[in-house]
């Protein structure tokens, strides 16, 4: 079948081609400009670390380690098993501190709280403290991304 | 009289309309004309920023195991180099002192009613650039506080959801704050926003040869004549005398009071208590600490940051939204402003209790 009329000029034809043309050519510089700018993720799946350095922990205290570019928080419980936590929170990312006479986690840049297993109680973070989830095997501490395992928001 | 050279150079560059046209140009003279000098001394200032953070960059050396230790260099062996530091710190704050004094005159006398609206949109934006300037220039002398409030300020936009963490990782060049982070704020801070600021002062001052200066609201309206002064010299003049009195309170005062240093940030360490971001941001920062975890079902954080982002567009849009006639008074913007400014008062001293 042919149409009687067309439904654009051949004007608009040309333009359309034109604008397509410079907005293709425009994405393909846009593309890597942003690949560029975005660096790859650098949180780690797992980290090993030597379980000699940590055995000797008090109860009812914490140790540092590294988690990619974020601390990680050891902390052995009075029952001397032992729980991981992502050391920022939840709130603006500022790095927390262990009160261990008040048991709680303290982020000092706008007041947050955290019960000792990592649970939100005060201040305006809106989520529990990340969780890792911890084995021991051998000589070795694996620390690896947690599950589905979180603990309950408040 | 023209020399040779100065003909041979206008033929080329055609100075002589610029230099017809500031001779031409007068300002108005009445009881609210105190407000003008706001701009030059803005100008003043930015040119001090210029100059020492030039100066500046000759020992910065921005990265994570260096940066701390430079400026430390810096305020100890290079000669007047707590000086200058202290001076660029110092200028900073009194810029951005005097951006927002101009725009509360701006808003206050409803200067910027049409036929100002672009000025007023232009100078929003160098506000949001300055601003920029004192957020990255905090982070570069890398100390614990810098760190926690780089990490809460580049944290922020992470709460609009969707596009927010692709800007927090814009911001910071990774998903958290690390030595990339530093590199990328010197970055900002010496060659991205200058080109900006560059490009929106030439507009913003373009504007306001093309458009002219407001009158007060009182003047505007009505036909009589209001008295004038010419810009060349008599305005330039008095300008100076200004500017020379805001030369002496920024030296006497960079001289007593550097701006302190402390030990190099360390990016796993806990926030130092007592973490506070530069005055400026003060109100914003209480205005984060208040708002509760949870409001209904909406993180506390998500609807502050929801909140300024609105504010801040109404902000921009303040004239198309205001565009009485100019001889109206405009009651309810003034009663806003106030507001406003009464708001960010008692959060600022709040925050500092
Ligand atoms: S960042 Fe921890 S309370 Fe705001």
């Amino acid at each position: 079948m042919k149409l009687k009329h067309s439904l654009f000029t051949r004007r608009q034809f040309l333009n359309g081609l034109l604008g397509g043309w410079l907005g293709a050519l425009l994405a393909s510089f846009l593309y890597p400009v942003i690949k560029f700018v975005f660096p790859p993720t650098r949180e780690p799946d797992q980290v090993i670390l030597a379980f000699a350095d940590f055995r000797d922990m008090k109860p009812n205290s914490v140790k540092n380690f590294l988690w990619g570019t974020k601390p990680g928080i050891l902390k052995k419980q009075d029952d001397g098993s032992y729980l991981a936590f992502v050391g920022v929170c939840t709130h603006l990312d500022c790095n927390v501190s262990y009160l261990a006479d008040q048991r709680k986690f303290f982020c000092a840049c706008h007041d947050g709280w955290y019960d000792e297993n990592g649970r939100n109680i005060g201040g305006p973070p809106p989520k529990p403290l990340r969780r890792l989830v911890i084995s021991i095997e051998g000589e070795d501490l694996i620390i690896k991304r947690e599950g589905e395992e979180r603990v309950e928001d408040q | 009289m023209k020399t040779g050279i100065q003909s041979w150079l206008d033929e080329r560059l055609g100075f002589s309309n610029i230099l017809g046209f500031l001779k031409e140009k007068t300002v108005p003279q009445h009881k609210h004309s105190i407000w003008y000098y706001t701009g030059s001394a803005i100008l003043l200032f930015f040119t001090i920023q210029v100059i020492t953070g030039f100066m500046l960059v000759f020992y910065y050396n921005p990265t994570l195991d260096g940066a701390n230790e430079s400026v430390a260099r810096i305020m100890t062996e290079i000669p007047l180099g707590w000086i200058i530091r202290s001076v660029h710190s110092w200028a900073a704050s009194f810029m951005i002192a005097f951006v927002f004094i101009h725009l509360l005159s701006t808003w206050l006398s409803k200067s910027y009613r049409n036929p100002r609206e672009l000025t007023w949109m232009s100078g929003v934006f160098l506000l949001a650039v300055s601003l920029g300037f004192g957020f990255t220039g905090y982070l570069l002398p890398w100390d614990d506080l810098s760190l926690s409030a780089t990490k809460v300020g580049t944290d922020i936009p992470s709460s609009i959801p969707l596009v927010g963490v692709w800007v927090t990782k814009l911001l910071r060049g990774g998903e958290d704050v690390t030595g990339d982070t530093l590199t990328r704020f010197f970055g900002f801070h010496v060659s991205i926003l200058p080109v900006f600021i560059f490009i929106l002062l030439g507009v913003h001052i373009y504007l306001i040869q093309k458009l002219g200066m407001s009158l007060p609201l009182a003047a505007e309206g009505k036909k009589e004549k209001v008295r004038e002064i010419p810009f060349w010299p008599n305005f330039v003049f008095r300008e100076m005398v200004v500017w020379l009195l805001l030369l002496g309170i920024l030296f006497s005062l960079a001289i007593f009071f550097p701006p302190s240093l402390d030990k190099a940030a360390d990016l796993m360490a806990a926030a130092p208590e007592g973490i506070k971001p530069e005055w400026y941001f003060l109100f914003l920062f209480q205005t984060l600490k208040i708002f509760p975890a949870k409001i209904l079902f909406l993180n506390g954080d998500t609807l502050a940051v929801f909140l300024m982002l609105l504010a801040g567009i109404l902000f921009f849009f303040l004239p198309i939204m205001d565009n009485k006639p100019t001889e109206r008074k405009g009651r309810i913007i003034t009663i806003i402003a106030l507001v406003v400014i009464a708001y960010a008062v008692v959060m600022t001293i709040w925050s500092l209790l």
